[in-house]
C-alpha cells in the first residue's frame, strides 16, 4: 500500500496582501511561501506515522506550484517522506481549485494511490474542496473532515473517524480511497539536520504542466477571477465609556441591540 | 429559459438544517433578482420518515425525494452521482447551491468535477449571469481579503454558514419522489461501524454559531471560565478560545480561534481577554460585529472590532451576562 500527500505553498499568514493591477487577484511580488501551514504539514505526518506502523510501504508527496514550491516538497522529504513530484506552473498559470484537483489527478492516476491524503484546506483561497474533486477525477471515493485514520479491519480497507454536525462517525471504507484531514496527527516533527541533508539526494521530479495537460481528457474546467478586495481598514472600536461594570454592561447591550442589530 | 436552483438539504443534524434553510433563502434571492425560476429542494437520505413533510415546508417550489438505502449514510460520491442525476432531469441553466454544512463544504469539490461545471465554496454574496454561471464573492486568507469568481455553467457553490437569512415566509412544496437508477454508482464501499454521540455540550460547534465568545489570557486563569461560559450560554454563543491559553493548557485546542485554530465569521464576536495577536485576528476579523473586553487600551484587538469596554473581564462578565439575560428574555434596559 503506498500513500501520495498532496501539498501546497501558500504565503504566510502575516503577508502584506496588495491587489495585483488587473485588480481580479493578488499580487504574488515579493510574498514569503511557506508548506501549507500547519493542514499540509499534519497531513505528511500522518502518512509518515502509518508508514512506520507499517500500514505502508512509500509515502509521496505531490504540489502543484511555480518553481520555488520545490522548498515545500523538499521540506516534506526531510519530513521523512519518500520521494516528491513538482507539477511545474509556468509564470501567470492560475488554476482554481478544481483544475487544480484535476491536474494532480491526471499525475496521480499514472503510480500507485492506494490512499491520497490531504490537509483540511489551503491557507489562501481556503476552498476544502481539492479532497473531493480529487477523488472524483481519480473515480475512487472521498471522506472529508476526517479526524483520524487506523488500520483495521478486513485488508484492502482502512478505518475512518470523521466530524458530522450529529457526532462523529467510525466508518470502514475500502481502498483506494481520498482522505480530507480535518486534523492530522498532532506535532508533525521537524526535519533533523542529517534528514535536510539527506532529504536533497532523495528523488525529486519536476514534472511540466503541459506534459500533465496533454493526458487529460479535456482541459480542466476554470473559473474566471473578478475582483480581489481587502477589507477597508477599521477605525477602531467605539470605546462605551462607563462609572460602574453595570453601566458598561447595560450600554454595550444597548448598541448591539439598537445599533449593530446583532442582539 | 429561466433558471433552475437546486439545493441539495443536509438533513443530518439542527445545524445541518438550519445550513440548509439559509441555502434555500439564498438560491431564492438568487433568482428573485435574475426575475424569477424554479427552487428545487433535493432531500436525499432513508428511511427519511417524518422528514418528508417537514422539508415540504422549507420554502421550495417542489421537493425531490430520494429515499435510497445506497444513501444511508452520506458518502460525497454517491450523493454526487445522486445529485448528477437530478440535475439531468432538471431544465437548465441549473446553478447548485449547497449548505454551509460539512456535506454542503464536501460536495461542493466532488458535484462540480462530476458536472464539469465551475465549483467554490463559503461563498458571502451570489449572482447570477446571463451565462447561468455564478459570480460568487468569498472570504480567503481568513477573512484578510475577498475574492470575487465568475463560475461557468453549472456552477455548483456551497455557501458560508451564516451568510444568508432563511426564506421568508416559507411556502409549501410539491414533493415528487425519484428513484435511482440501479444499479447504483461506483464501489460505494463504505459501512458506518458506529455514531459516537455528540458531545454534551449547552453551546453549538464554533464554526458554525452565529455568536461566538472567546476568553484569553485576561480571564486570569481557568478557573474563572464559568464566567464565560455564562455570558456564551446567555447569548447561545460557541465558545472559543486563544492561542495562548490552549497553549498554557486552559482550555482544548478544539476551541482555539486563529490561524492554527478555527476561522470563524459568525454575526457576533465577543472576545474576553485577548489582546488581539495576528494569529487570532486572521481567524476572527471578518465577524459581522466585533466586541472586546481588554484591560489595555492599547490592545490591538479594539483596531479590529467595532465595540469596546476597557476593563477588567472578571469584574464586567456578571452584569453583561446579566444584561443580556434580560434583553433576551424581552426586558429592555
Amino acid at each position: 500500500m503506498e500513500a501520495v500527500v498532496c501539498i501546497k505553498p501558500v504565503p504566510e499568514a502575516d503577508s502584506r496582501l496588495r491587489v495585483a493591477p488587473s485588480g481580479a487577484t493578488y499580487d504574488p511580488e515579493g510574498l514569503r511561501y511557506t508548506l501549507n501551514s500547519t493542514y499540509d504539514e499534519a497531513a505528511v505526518e500522518e502518512a509518515l506515522r502509518l508508514r512506520e506502523a507499517g500500514a505502508i510501504e512509500k509515502v509521496h508527496v505531490v504540489s502543484l506550484g511555480p518553481a520555488r514550491a520545490e522548498e515545500g516538497v523538499r521540506y516534506a522529504l526531510a519530513m521523512g517522506a519518500d520521494d516528491g513530484l513538482l507539477l511545474e506552473t509556468g509564470p501567470g498559470d492560475a488554476f482554481d481549485p478544481g483544475a487544480t484537483a484535476n491536474l494532480l489527478a491526471g499525475a496521480i492516476q499514472t503510480g500507485p494511490h492506494d490512499l491520497v491524503l490531504v490537509g483540511r484546506r489551503a491557507g489562501d483561497d481556503e476552498t476544502g474542496m481539492v479532497g473531493s474533486a480529487l477523488g472524483e477525477h481519480l473515480g475512487i471515493p472521498s471522506f472529508a473532515f476526517v479526524t483520524g485514520i487506523s488500520v483495521e479491519g478486513p485488508s484492502g480497507s482502512l478505518r475512518l473517524r470523521r466530524f458530522t454536525e450529529a457526532g462523529e462517525e467510525v466508518l470502514s471504507v475500502s481502498l483506494p480511497v481520498v482522505v480530507s484531514l480535518l486534523k492530522g496527527a498532532q506535532d508533525p516533527r521537524t526535519p533533523t539536520l542529517p534528514n535536510i541533508l539527506k532529504a536533497r539526494r532523495k528523488p525529486l521530479v519536476h514534472q511540466p504542466l503541459s506534459e500533465v495537460l496533454a493526458r487529460l481528457p479535456a482541459p480542466p474546467v476554470r473559473s474566471l477571477p473578478v475582483r480581489f478586495d481587502l477589507p477597508a481598514p477599521r477605525t477602531g472600536a467605539r470605546l462605551v465609556e462607563y462609572q460602574n461594570p453595570s453601566e458598561a454592561a447595560e450600554k454595550l447591550v444597548r448598541l448591539l441591540r439598537e445599533e449593530a442589530k446583532v442582539l | 429559459m429561466s433558471p433552475t436552483a437546486l439545493v441539495l438539504a443536509d438533513p443530518r443534524s439542527p445545524l445541518g438544517i438550519r445550513a440548509t434553510l439559509e441555502a434555500l433563502g439564498a438560491a431564492e434571492v438568487l433568482l428573485a433578482h435574475h426575475g424569477g425560476g424554479k427552487l428545487v429542494l433535493g432531500l436525499l437520505g432513508h428511511s427519511l420518515g417524518a422528514l418528508r413533510e417537514t422539508a415540504a415546508g422549507w420554502g421550495a417550489d417542489e421537493v425531490l425525494l430520494l429515499d435510497d438505502a445506497r444513501l444511508a449514510v452520506f458518502q460525497a460520491e454517491t450523493y454526487a452521482w445522486a445529485a448528477e442525476t437530478i440535475v439531468k432531469r432538471l431544465s437548465s441553466p441549473t446553478v447548485v447551491v449547497l449548505p454551509g454544512s460539512t456535506l454542503g463544504r464536501e460536495l461542493v469539490g466532488r458535484l462540480s468535477a462530476r458536472l464539469r461545471g465551475g465549483g467554490t465554496s463559503e461563498a458571502l454574496e451570489l449572482d447570477l449571469e446571463d451565462t447561468g454561471g455564478i459570480r460568487v464573492r468569498r472570504p480567503l486568507f481568513g477573512g484578510k481579503a475577498s475574492e470575487t469568481v465568475s463560475l461557468p455553467a453549472p456552477a455548483v457553490v456551497s455557501l458560508r454558514a451564516n451568510a444568508f437569512a432563511p426564506p421568508e415566509p416559507p411556502r409549501p412544496s410539491r414533493v415528487v419522489p425519484v428513484l435511482l437508477p440501479d444499479p447504483g454508482a461506483g464501489s460505494a464501499g463504505a459501512h458506518l461501524l458506529e455514531r459516537l454521540p455528540v458531545p454534551v455540550s449547552d453551546t453549538p460547534p464554533l464554526t458554525q454559531a452565529p455568536v461566538v465568545v472567546s476568553g484569553g489570557r485576561g480571564l486570569h486563569g481557568p478557573e474563572n471560565w464559568p464566567l464565560l461560559e455564562d455570558l456564551a450560554r446567555a447569548l447561545g454563543a460557541g465558545l472559543g478560545a486563544s492561542r495562548a491559553v490552549v497553549d498554557a493548557g486552559w482550555r482544548p485546542a478544539s476551541e482555539q480561534v486563529g490561524q492554527t485554530g478555527s476561522s470563524v465569521s459568525p454575526q457576533l464576536y465577543v472576545a474576553v481577554g485577548i489582546s488581539g495577536a495576528i494569529q487570532h485576528l486572521v481567524g476572527m476579523s471578518s465577524s459581522r460585529c466585533i466586541v472586546a473586553i481588554n484591560t489595555d487600551p492599547s490592545a490591538p484587538i479594539f483596531k479590529v472590532a467595532d465595540y469596546g469596554i476597557v476593563g477588567d473581564a472578571l469584574v464586567l462578565l456578571p452584569p453583561l451576562t446579566e444584561a443580556v439575560r434580560r434583553v433576551r428574555a424581552g426586558v429592555v434596559p
